[in-house]
């Protein structure tokens, strides 16, 4: 299965009638696996930033968590598996794996329990495959 | 069928259907009585009664003993509130700050497991307690029995990074109330519970740091009667009950006052929101509602380092008076009213799709 349709099938998929605005995979270098459509263009020092956070879970939150330009407030995550990010009704979800970066951005009426879960469950998935 | 709203702390348990502009239904405290069984042994004190054992269920603000948490709640939510075993609904709980992640799993799984809730949300109460008075973003100061939480809250999330957690509460003050009484009652004998009831009839803060110089020589002492007779006069120990909070040394600890530490945790959030959450400082929990406390905060705030003045949050009138005792479960009746009916809640289904880690996806 490509990367692409990981993010297309399984990221970008209904859930309970919603579902997330952007998604992507990403190595922990920042390169690309594969990405929606609509999902922001990032600079590498942001996923840089995000890396170092789950290196050292703290570093972001006083200056905040940056995806495309977009300022998220950093909440409550899980130290070096998760982070979290919330921009109003909405925000970001990233999941880290062996190699790489799963991404979702949710908004209003999406709400972040249901981002979670769809970013979490192929994270994890892919964790358990090596990835 | 409405969501039943839990808020349990060191001292007392708040229960009722979620109704938000009224006080809890039930309030009860966390404290029990073991009765034990044939053959087993009491605690090692060897003073009290030898069937009994007081156990604390909840310590510090988080649960220790599972066993006596799962009668009291069963004792909540069967005799108090009249749920029926095979017809339970929906269950919202209050956590303090910083609750360890087993914590959480524990309580879950204990609420699916052995009650069969059909819905279940856990939030932490500096959130809800700024719902309470209709705010999203602020600053909470939750001082309760067993703990203090300082936590700043944006947008309806708390700061982790920011937040502060001290192992001191009400009962830190009354025994240092009843220290205090010791030494200046030598020859009267006083039980920790009377001194808990001392601490909320006569506990005062003074105005400022120099009146309560001024108290501490030359005070009018009261006359009280206890239970059993005995008279005890209580003077200037009043006044240190609240001035502990202010200037920590009198406990013996190292720290700042409230209002530092407030500024403190204020100043490890992004810049932008200081002054929405120090312009929006609420005072929560038992101790909190001291007489002279928020006047004292206040006073010290308008003097504190910070650039920006803390300022103190009006409840809405609506609600009910003493409000800070019980903002926690005010705001968890006003969530409940939002979050159940949008599924945004634990179901069963998913509980037993997924087990007890789906508390930490869904409920934050």
């Amino acid at each position: 299965m490509s990367w692409q349709t990981y993010v297309d099938e399984h990221l970008m998929c209904d859930i309970d009638g919603q579902h997330l605005t952007a998604a992507a995979i990403l190595g922990q270098d920042g390169s690309v696996w594969a990405q929606s459509a609509a999902f922001p263009q990032f600079k590498p020092d942001e996923i840089a930033a995000i890396v170092k956070d789950f290196d050292e879970p703290g570093s972001l939150a006083p200056t905040g968590l940056f995806l495309g330009g977009t300022k998220y407030m950093v909440i409550q995550g899980e130290p070096g598996a998760v982070i979290r990010g919330k921009k109003g009704a909405g925000g970001v979800c990233v999941k880290k794996t062996n190699q790489a970066l799963v991404l979702g951005v949710y908004e209003e009426p999406m709400t972040p329990g249901q981002c979670n879960m769809v970013v979490e469950r192929l994270g994890d998935y892919l964790y358990e495959q090596g990835l | 069928m409405e969501a039943v709203v839990v808020d349990y702390g060191s001292k007392l348990l708040k229960a009722g259907i979620a109704s938000p502009d009224q006080d809890p239904p039930y309030i009860i405290p966390t404290k029990m009585k073991r009765v034990l069984e044939e053959g087993e042994e009491a605690g090692g004190d060897g003073t009290g009664n030898d069937e009994e054992v007081m156990v604390d269920t909840v310590v510090r603000g988080f649960v220790s003993d599972w066993d006596a948490m799962e009668d009291l709640l069963h004792h909540v939510l069967y005799t108090n509130i009249g749920w029926e075993i095979g017809d339970e609904g929906q269950i919202l709980f209050t956590e303090p700050l910083f609750t360890p992640k087993y914590l959480r799993e524990q309580l879950v799984q204990l609420m699916f497991e052995t009650f069969n809730v059909s819905g279940f949300y856990a939030s932490e109460q500096a959130v809800l307690s700024l719902y309470a008075v209709g705010r999203i973003s602020g600053c909470t100061i939750d001082i309760g029995h067993g703990k203090i939480d300082v936590a700043p809250v944006c947008e309806g999330a708390v700061h982790h990074i920011a937040s502060k957690r001290f192992e001191t509460g009400g009962v830190d003050l009354t025994n240092l109330l009843a220290q205090e009484l010791q030494k200046s009652n030598p020859s009267v004998n006083i039980d920790i519970s009377d001194v808990e009831k001392f601490k909320e009839l006569y506990a005062k803060c003074a105005s400022d740091q120099i009146e309560f110089e001024k108290m501490q020589n030359s005070y009018l002492p009261e006359q009280h009667t206890l239970p059993d007779g005995q008279v005890i006069t209580i003077g200037k120990e009043r006044y240190i009950v609240g001035e502990a909070l202010f200037q920590p040394q009198i406990l013996g600890l190292e720290e700042y006052g409230i209002v530092e530490q407030l500024v403190s945790s204020v100043s490890n959030v992004a810049s932008e929101y200081h002054r929405q959450l120090l312009e929006n400082t609420m005072l929560c929990g038992g101790t909190a509602a001291m007489t002279g406390f928020e006047k004292r905060f206040q006073s010290e705030a308008n003097v504190s380092a910070s650039a920006i003045r803390p300022a103190l949050v009006k409840p809405p009138e609506y609600m009910p008076e003493n409000l800070a005792r019980n903002s926690a479960w005010m705001g968890g009746a006003i969530l409940a009213k939002v979050v159940f009916p949008q599924n945004q809640h634990v179901t069963k289904g998913e509980y037993d799709e997924t087990g007890p880690a789906i508390v930490h996806k869904k409920c934050f």
